[in-house]
């Protein structure tokens, strides 16, 4: 990400350069086709990229309908709601700063505007994650510092 | 049938093996120059026969662009085609497909197909790798890792086909049978496992636990295979090995994207998690090859953990949709008696380096004697796959003993 942008992205790499050997990795921070996403999570929303000829939504970073051909694509917020798709809880995590939060589970959450949603998945009020279960969108800090948007599955002091 | 079923054959193919605890830690591609000079010598077909060079994906420890141009500097050879072929582990047999495609053009002769990696020796594996398989920008900030984001189509499976922790230890129980006769397998020394052992060890992410999962190769593996036409192979190679059939799949990148892809085969029947291109390619495979898994006598996956075995014995047609766990409860897969599978151990005790040819290796190996694990009698003809990207590039090889049509 470079240092001018005002956009506030998740620096997930810790603030070093992704590399693999020599090369610099650089598409996998956010780009053009990118930071619409970023910019909504930074205003606490979440969005999908949408082709309003065929009513679809796509994620993440659709720059064409599969379904129509059009590049007339727009970003607008999803609905927040979901239900869980596949999940696993991470019991080895990938780095020493998401240990903190292990066990920790990641998934697919399965929203109304038919996309299936890859985050974090948390649990309340004793509630288990379950496929099927629903769940809402919320935003939460995560090890790594940022802000995200994450799915949460209530018990029953929620309903 | 295709016209392409058989007109080419494998009339060599080598492999060089670099570990991680030798004195001179060796690169991939001091191992792949180490495999090909092997296959030029055994061959007896030098360098200036070569007619084209494809490489598998550069390895992670040799990472440089124009990878397949540093062979080609490297052995002074000058082919009319050099490029690498990368839809991730379905290139390594992508080589071979793209070979025959020239070779039965009559563009060329000779084609030498190559694949290598060493990075268990270079790289840490473990901290190194557990974002490798995730979108980086929109899955890697949840915190996945390789087995988390595989555990998605395993849970999926288990839900929709309600497929067992035991069926699936079943897998790595019966892989460790014959990773105990390799001597390269990395698990050799660790003895037999049972069903409870699967159970009881360590949860890395649910369901997968520590033996539903791949441990690294402890070393690198490079190996080269020499292509050539059918009517040169019969009349200058003793122990041919027919390319039969071959297939190939790819559909997307990264788990989450699995889902959004649509009105493409296999999604047929809409967005899955637990519908691949390797059945697709299968398909291809035995359509072009003329026969069917009834006729196959040893197969090979490149799959890392115990469910995913399941599921491409279902993808390769060995049984029904969603049977994988009843047949090898049933003894599909037994060392005793079941289809041979995973020969060598296969991922999940052999252990994983890269995606290479050597699972093909294994099966002219068999076909003709010269296995350097457990022997298996009257190999007539083998299917190997080669997959990656969490289950989204998927390559399917049929190779004979004697042409099948």
């Amino acid at each position: 990400m470079s240092e001018t942008s005002k956009v506030a992205v998740p620096d997930w790499s810790g603030g070093k350069k992704v590399m693999a050997g020599d090369l610099f990795l650089g598409l996998y921070q956010p780009s053009p086709e990118t930071t619409g996403f970023w910019e909504g999570v930074a205003r606490q929303e979440l969005l999908f990229k949408w082709c309003d000829a065929c009513a679809r939504a796509y994620h993440p970073r659709r720059m064409i309908c599969p379904q129509c051909s059009s590049t007339a694509l727009s970003w607008k917020p999803a609905s927040g709601k979901g239900k869980v798709y596949s999940f696993s809880e991470v019991h080895r995590a990938p780095t020493a700063e998401f240990a903190k939060g292990a066990p920790y589970t990641v998934g697919l959450v399965e929203t109304p505007d038919d996309v299936h949603f890859f985050c974090r998945i948390f649990a309340e009020n004793g509630a288990s994650i379950a496929v099927d279960a629903p769940a809402d969108l919320e935003f939460r800090t995560l090890e790594n510092g940022y802000r995200l948007p994450v799915f949460v599955v209530r018990g029953a002091a929620a309903k | 049938m295709s016209k392409l079923a058989n007109t080419c054959a494998i009339v060599g193919i080598t492999r060089a093996i670099g570990l991680k605890g030798d004195k001179e830690k060796k690169t991939p591609l001091q191992l792949v120059v180490e495999a090909c000079a092997q296959l030029m010598r055994e061959t007896g077909i030098d360098r200036t026969r070569i007619g084209a060079l494809f490489t598998g994906r550069m390895p992670r420890s040799y990472m440089t662009l124009q990878y397949s141009q540093s062979l080609v500097n490297e052995l002074k050879i000058a082919p009319m085609f050099s490029t690498e072929v990368t839809s991730h582990g379905g290139g390594a047999l992508g080589t071979l497909e793209l070979s025959v495609l020239a070779l039965e053009a009559g563009l060329i002769d000779y084609a030498l197909c190559v694949t290598g990696e060493a990075s268990p020796i270079w790289i840490d594996m473990i901290g190194g790798s557990a974002n490798w398989e995730a979108d980086l920008q929109f899955e890697a900030p949840y915190g996945p890792t390789t087995p988390s984001l595989y555990a998605q189509s395993a849970c999926r499976y288990m839900h929709e086909y309600g497929i067992t922790p035991e069926q699936m230890a079943r897998v790595a129980v019966e892989n460790r049978k014959w990773a105990l006769h390799h001597p390269y397998a990395a698990m050799r020394h660790k003895g037999p496992i049972t069903v409870e052992d699967v159970l009881k060890s360590p949860m890395i992410a649910s369901p997968l636990r520590l033996l539903d999962c791949a441990p690294w190769f402890p070393g690198g593996i490079a190996s080269a295979a020499l292509i050539t036409r059918a009517d040169i192979a019969r009349n200058t190679c003793a122990e041919p090995a027919y390319i039969a059939g071959f297939g190939q799949w790819n559909t997307h990148e990264w788990v989450g994207e699995r889902m959004g892809t649509r009105g493409v085969e296999p999604f047929s029947r809409g967005p899955s998690m637990v519908h691949t291109g390797a059945g697709v390619a299968a398909k291809q495979a035995y359509a072009m090859a003329g026969i069917t898994s009834k006729d196959i006598n040893i197969a090979e996956t490149s799959v890392p953990f115990t469910y995913a075995n399941l599921l491409m014995l279902e993808e390769l047609g060995f049984c029904a949709e969603g049977e994988g766990g009843r047949f090898v409860e049933a003894g599909g897969i037994d060392f005793d008696g079941g289809l041979p599978f995973n020969t060598t151990g296969g991922y999940l005790s052999f252990g994983q380096s890269g995606q290479g040819l050597y699972l093909l290796k294994e099966i002219v190996d068999q076909m003709w004697g010269h296995a350097e694990g457990y022997p298996v009698p009257g190999v007539k003809a083998g299917l190997v796959h080669g997959h990656g990207g969490p289950l989204a590039c998927h390559s399917v090889m049929i190779v004979s003993k004697e042409p099948t049509c």
